[in-house]
């Protein structure tokens, strides 16, 4: 077998996300929201896993564009709750069809006409998500949008995973909840990705 | 009362002296065990007593209780694949990725992208790309290529990112993604790649003289390719490599010869000539006394399986054990059927689908243990028992208690192992038939075409309409017409295909389209119950013709199918037969026939032999 030219091991891609002004409604039927957490690419760059950012981003959008469909991404910066993020995101879709996450990584897929605490697909173990999986996320969400029937990503469970990462997890939500700006509406948000040696 | 495979099913009736009958409630209960064994008695009670209680009665008023004959026929099902399809040397990647790349058709010779740096420009090339190369880079490395002048017309790649490869591209190409196995690639070999857009399917790689054409074959080599035109067709994308010998088979599985006795003959026919040749060879040995399969075969294993389930149902409890070799066959269904099987050798987890034979068997069975159950009834309840009457018999009388029906009557008693017709002829002379196969074997079916793996689900399939979730608050049924809800339905349900059950939609775990779903729905019923229909009617016909029935009654659990009784109708409307569901004492719909039966000739005797008989009976 062949190498790829550089390994994955070392990030090499950041991404920053630009404020371009507040997040309207879309009207593309073909779109799908990517909505990120107040701390998102900004206080935190990978997620409790050390998956970067940038590449969490690049997978989602990748799965979405694979499907032949339009991706918008938002930034929510009132609440550190996945629901709510996710909730409002899927409100502003065109779609109706939103993904959103959180900096640990945690991830759900949500519809506008759902109930707030409801979801298509929660990925609720955030250390168990690498790049495959938010390709995937990325991939069905966009097959939502086109009203199609994706299978739903098999969510993975790791007993160990909640005493092993609990004490990390809430220390990463008490800093995302310390990002949070009261009071202030969503953000439409444009990705800017570098190659970095160093990442 | 009427034990079936199924359903047990009771009637209350008070019987006047002069005869009459008062019909006061009737009940039915899932059967408990196999049909005719004791342990059928705890569904029998229940049946009984929720019979007693809808008329208002209490189990001491009961005079007797009238059990039917149980038909001693039980059936069993087999399936075998009999084609296998099998690609060598890894010529072709016919699978069908939801995304592939670009469009159009790219011939060339296959590099993998780690050596696209040293290619030399002049000839064209198809870019190979294994596991773990990212979409920018592959994006960036062909782009790289073409500018130094390399021809790259198309592109293999391992995973799922065609799409996103050739948005990057300068100038697209088509790609083909989702090479599971792409390391298997032959390198170095002149291969094609053809994209078709959206919504069509691809012309040249499926067309044996479009590969002709671009291999340069002569007509020798062209004759050897055609099974790789055929495996193309319909797909959206496809691979071809040219390699020395590389091949695609569509072998057929020897699955040997079934041999079938009766008539005074004994014919041969082999299994893997298909379900028509078998029913046609079947037809000229009616009556069928038994059936074999060649012994060390895979149709030897098949009925010697249907045997022993049997063997061990019959066996179930009695003292004696029933030898295997007793035990006859009296009658096959063989359906055509199609499994999903994967490609043996197919670089990215190619589906190919097989034919298969699919057998369903019937035994009659000398013993049958009714009187136990009629003993352990009569216990349980204080009252005496009897057992009368052949279930067919007693079924047609049922069902001449049906608004609009007169003799001459056939009954279609459409179950779950076997479908049974019987006729009542204006003289009032009775012949019953049991032919093998019925909702079973539409199960069956449905479960291994569509490649559900689950039975419930097949089962569901089978009973409820579909429809697509195409919102939260609308549904589009089958039929096309849309229906809104004012609550929203569940998140689990939304955009799949569903069943529309009684508790509400149930989502179909597959990944093909509502119509599809209806079509193998649809075929399975068709291919077992309009063709048992027929056969059965056949048979019980005076000399064969179905034109010399006049009225045809469906009963059974299947008769209540939302869509069998109308398939069955259509099938013999030609005849000139009025045919339609049962409507059993013009209330019970088609259930309850031979409880009905069994109390109108319990009515009719008592009367004859003792004309000043005490009211009221019971047939439970």
């Amino acid at each position: 077998m062949t190498t790829p030219p550089t390994t994955s091991a070392q990030p090499r891609r950041t991404v920053t996300l630009t404020e371009t002004g507040p997040a309207t409604r879309g009207t593309r039927r073909d779109e799908v929201v990517i909505a990120v957490s107040p701390a998102f690419a900004g206080h935190f760059t990978r997620t409790i896993v050390d998956v970067p950012h940038a590449e969490v981003l690049r997978q989602l959008l990748a799965g979405i564009e694979e499907q032949g469909v339009a991706a918008r991404i938002i930034r929510v910066r009132d609440t550190a709750d996945l629901a709510a993020i996710s909730h409002t995101g899927a409100r502003l879709s065109g779609s109706g069809i939103c993904v959103g996450i959180l900096s640990r990584g945690t991830t759900m897929i949500h519809q506008k006409d759902l109930a707030r605490l409801s979801n298509l697909e929660l990925f609720p173990q955030s250390p168990l998500l690498d790049e495959p999986v938010f390709r995937r996320i990325g991939a069905n969400a966009a097959q939502y949008a086109k009203g199609e029937s994706p299978e739903p990503v098999p969510t993975r469970n790791d007993q160990m995973a909640r005493p092993r990462w609990q004490a990390k997890a809430a220390l990463l939500h008490l800093k995302e909840f310390e990002c949070i700006e009261p009071g202030r509406g969503p953000v439409e948000v444009q990705p800017a990705f570098e190659l970095s040696s160093t990442g | 009362m009427d034990i079936g495979n199924s359903t047990t099913e009771a009637c209350v009736a008070a019987i006047d002296p002069d005869g009459t009958v008062h019909y006061l409630g009737t009940d039915l209960t899932h059967t408990t065990g196999v049909k005719g064994t004791p342990d059928n008695t705890a569904g029998a009670l229940t049946a009984v007593r929720g019979a007693l209680h809808r008329a208002g009665r209490r189990a001491g008023e009961v005079t007797t209780v009238l059990l039917n004959e149980a038909t001693p026929v039980i059936s069993g099902l087999a399936m075998e694949t009999i084609t296998e399809t099998i690609i060598t040397e890894s010529t072709m990647i016919g699978h069908n990725p939801t995304t592939p790349g670009g469009t159009g058709l790219g011939v060339g010779t296959t590099v993998s992208i780690d050596d696209l740096a040293e290619q030399e420009p002049g000839s064209p090339v198809v870019c190979v790309v294994p596991h773990g190369w990212d979409f920018d880079d592959t994006a960036t490395a062909v782009d790289r290529a073409v500018g130094r002048g390399v021809d790259v017309v198309a592109a293999v790649l391992a995973g799922d990112d065609a799409v996103l490869v050739t948005n990057r591209l300068t100038v697209p190409i088509p790609v083909v993604d989702e090479v599971a196995a792409v390391e298997k690639v032959p390198l170095g070999m002149l291969a094609a790649v053809e994209v078709a857009a959206p919504g069509r399917t691809i012309r040249t790689l499926s067309n044996s003289y479009g590969l002709a054409t671009v291999f340069g074959l002569d007509p020798d080599q062209t004759r050897h390719v055609s099974p790789v035109a055929r495996a193309l067709t319909g797909n959206r994308s496809a691979v071809v490599v040219r390699t020395p010998s590389g091949d695609v088979t569509d072998r057929r599985i020897p699955v040997g010869e079934l041999v079938l006795r009766g008539a005074g003959k004994s014919l041969r026919v082999d299994v893997d000539a298909g379900a028509d040749a078998i029913m046609e060879t079947l037809a000229r040995v009616q009556p069928l006394d038994d059936a074999h399969g060649e012994p060390g075969t895979h149709v030897g294993g098949m009925l010697a399986q249907v045997r022993d389930t049997m063997a061990d149902t019959m066996a179930d409890g009695a003292a004696d054990l029933v030898e295997v070799s007793d035990i006859a066959i009296r009658d096959v269904l063989a359906v055509d059927t199609f499994v999903p099987a994967e490609v043996r050798g197919g670089l990215a987890g190619e589906v190919a689908l097989e034919n298969a034979v699919a057998l369903a068997a019937m035994v009659r069975t000398s013993r049958s243990r009714m009187q136990l159950v009629a003993d352990l009834v009569s216990d349980g309840l204080g009252t005496a028992t009897a057992i009368g009457g052949i279930e067919g018999e007693m079924a047609v009388s049922g069902a001449l208690t049906t608004p609009g029906v007169d003799r001459p009557v056939a009954v279609l008693d459409l179950g779950g192992g076997s479908t049974d017709a019987a006729l009542l002829t204006r003289e009032g002379e009775c012949s019953a038939v049991h032919v093998a196969g019925a909702g079973e074997l539409v199960t069956k079916l449905i479960d291994s075409e569509l490649a559900l793996g689950d039975r419930e689900v097949a089962e569901a399939v089978k009973r409820y309409p579909l429809a697509k979730v195409e919102s939260f608050f609308h549904i589009r049924h089958e039929d096309g017409t849309v229906q809104f809800f004012d609550e929203p339905l569940p998140p689990q349900v939304f955009a799949r295909v569903v069943v529309l059950t009684s508790d509400g939609p149930v989502p179909v775990p597959t990944r093909h389209a509502l119509d599809h779903v209806r079509r193998v729905r649809r075929e399975a019923k068709r291919r077992v119950f309009v063709v048992n229909a027929v056969r059965a009617l056949r048979q019980v016909a005076p000399g064969a013709n179905l034109r010399a029935l006049d009225f045809v009654v469906l009963l059974g659990g299947s008769a209540l199918d939302f869509e069998i009784p109308d398939m069955i109708a259509d099938a013999l409307a030609g005849s000139g037969i009025v045919c339609g569901t049962g409507n059993v004492l013009g209330t019970e719909g088609p259930r309850n026939a031979v409880a009905s039966g069994l109390v109108r000739a319990y009515a009719a005797d008592s009367v004859a032999a003792v004309p000043d008989a005490p009211a009221p009976g019971l047939a439970g």
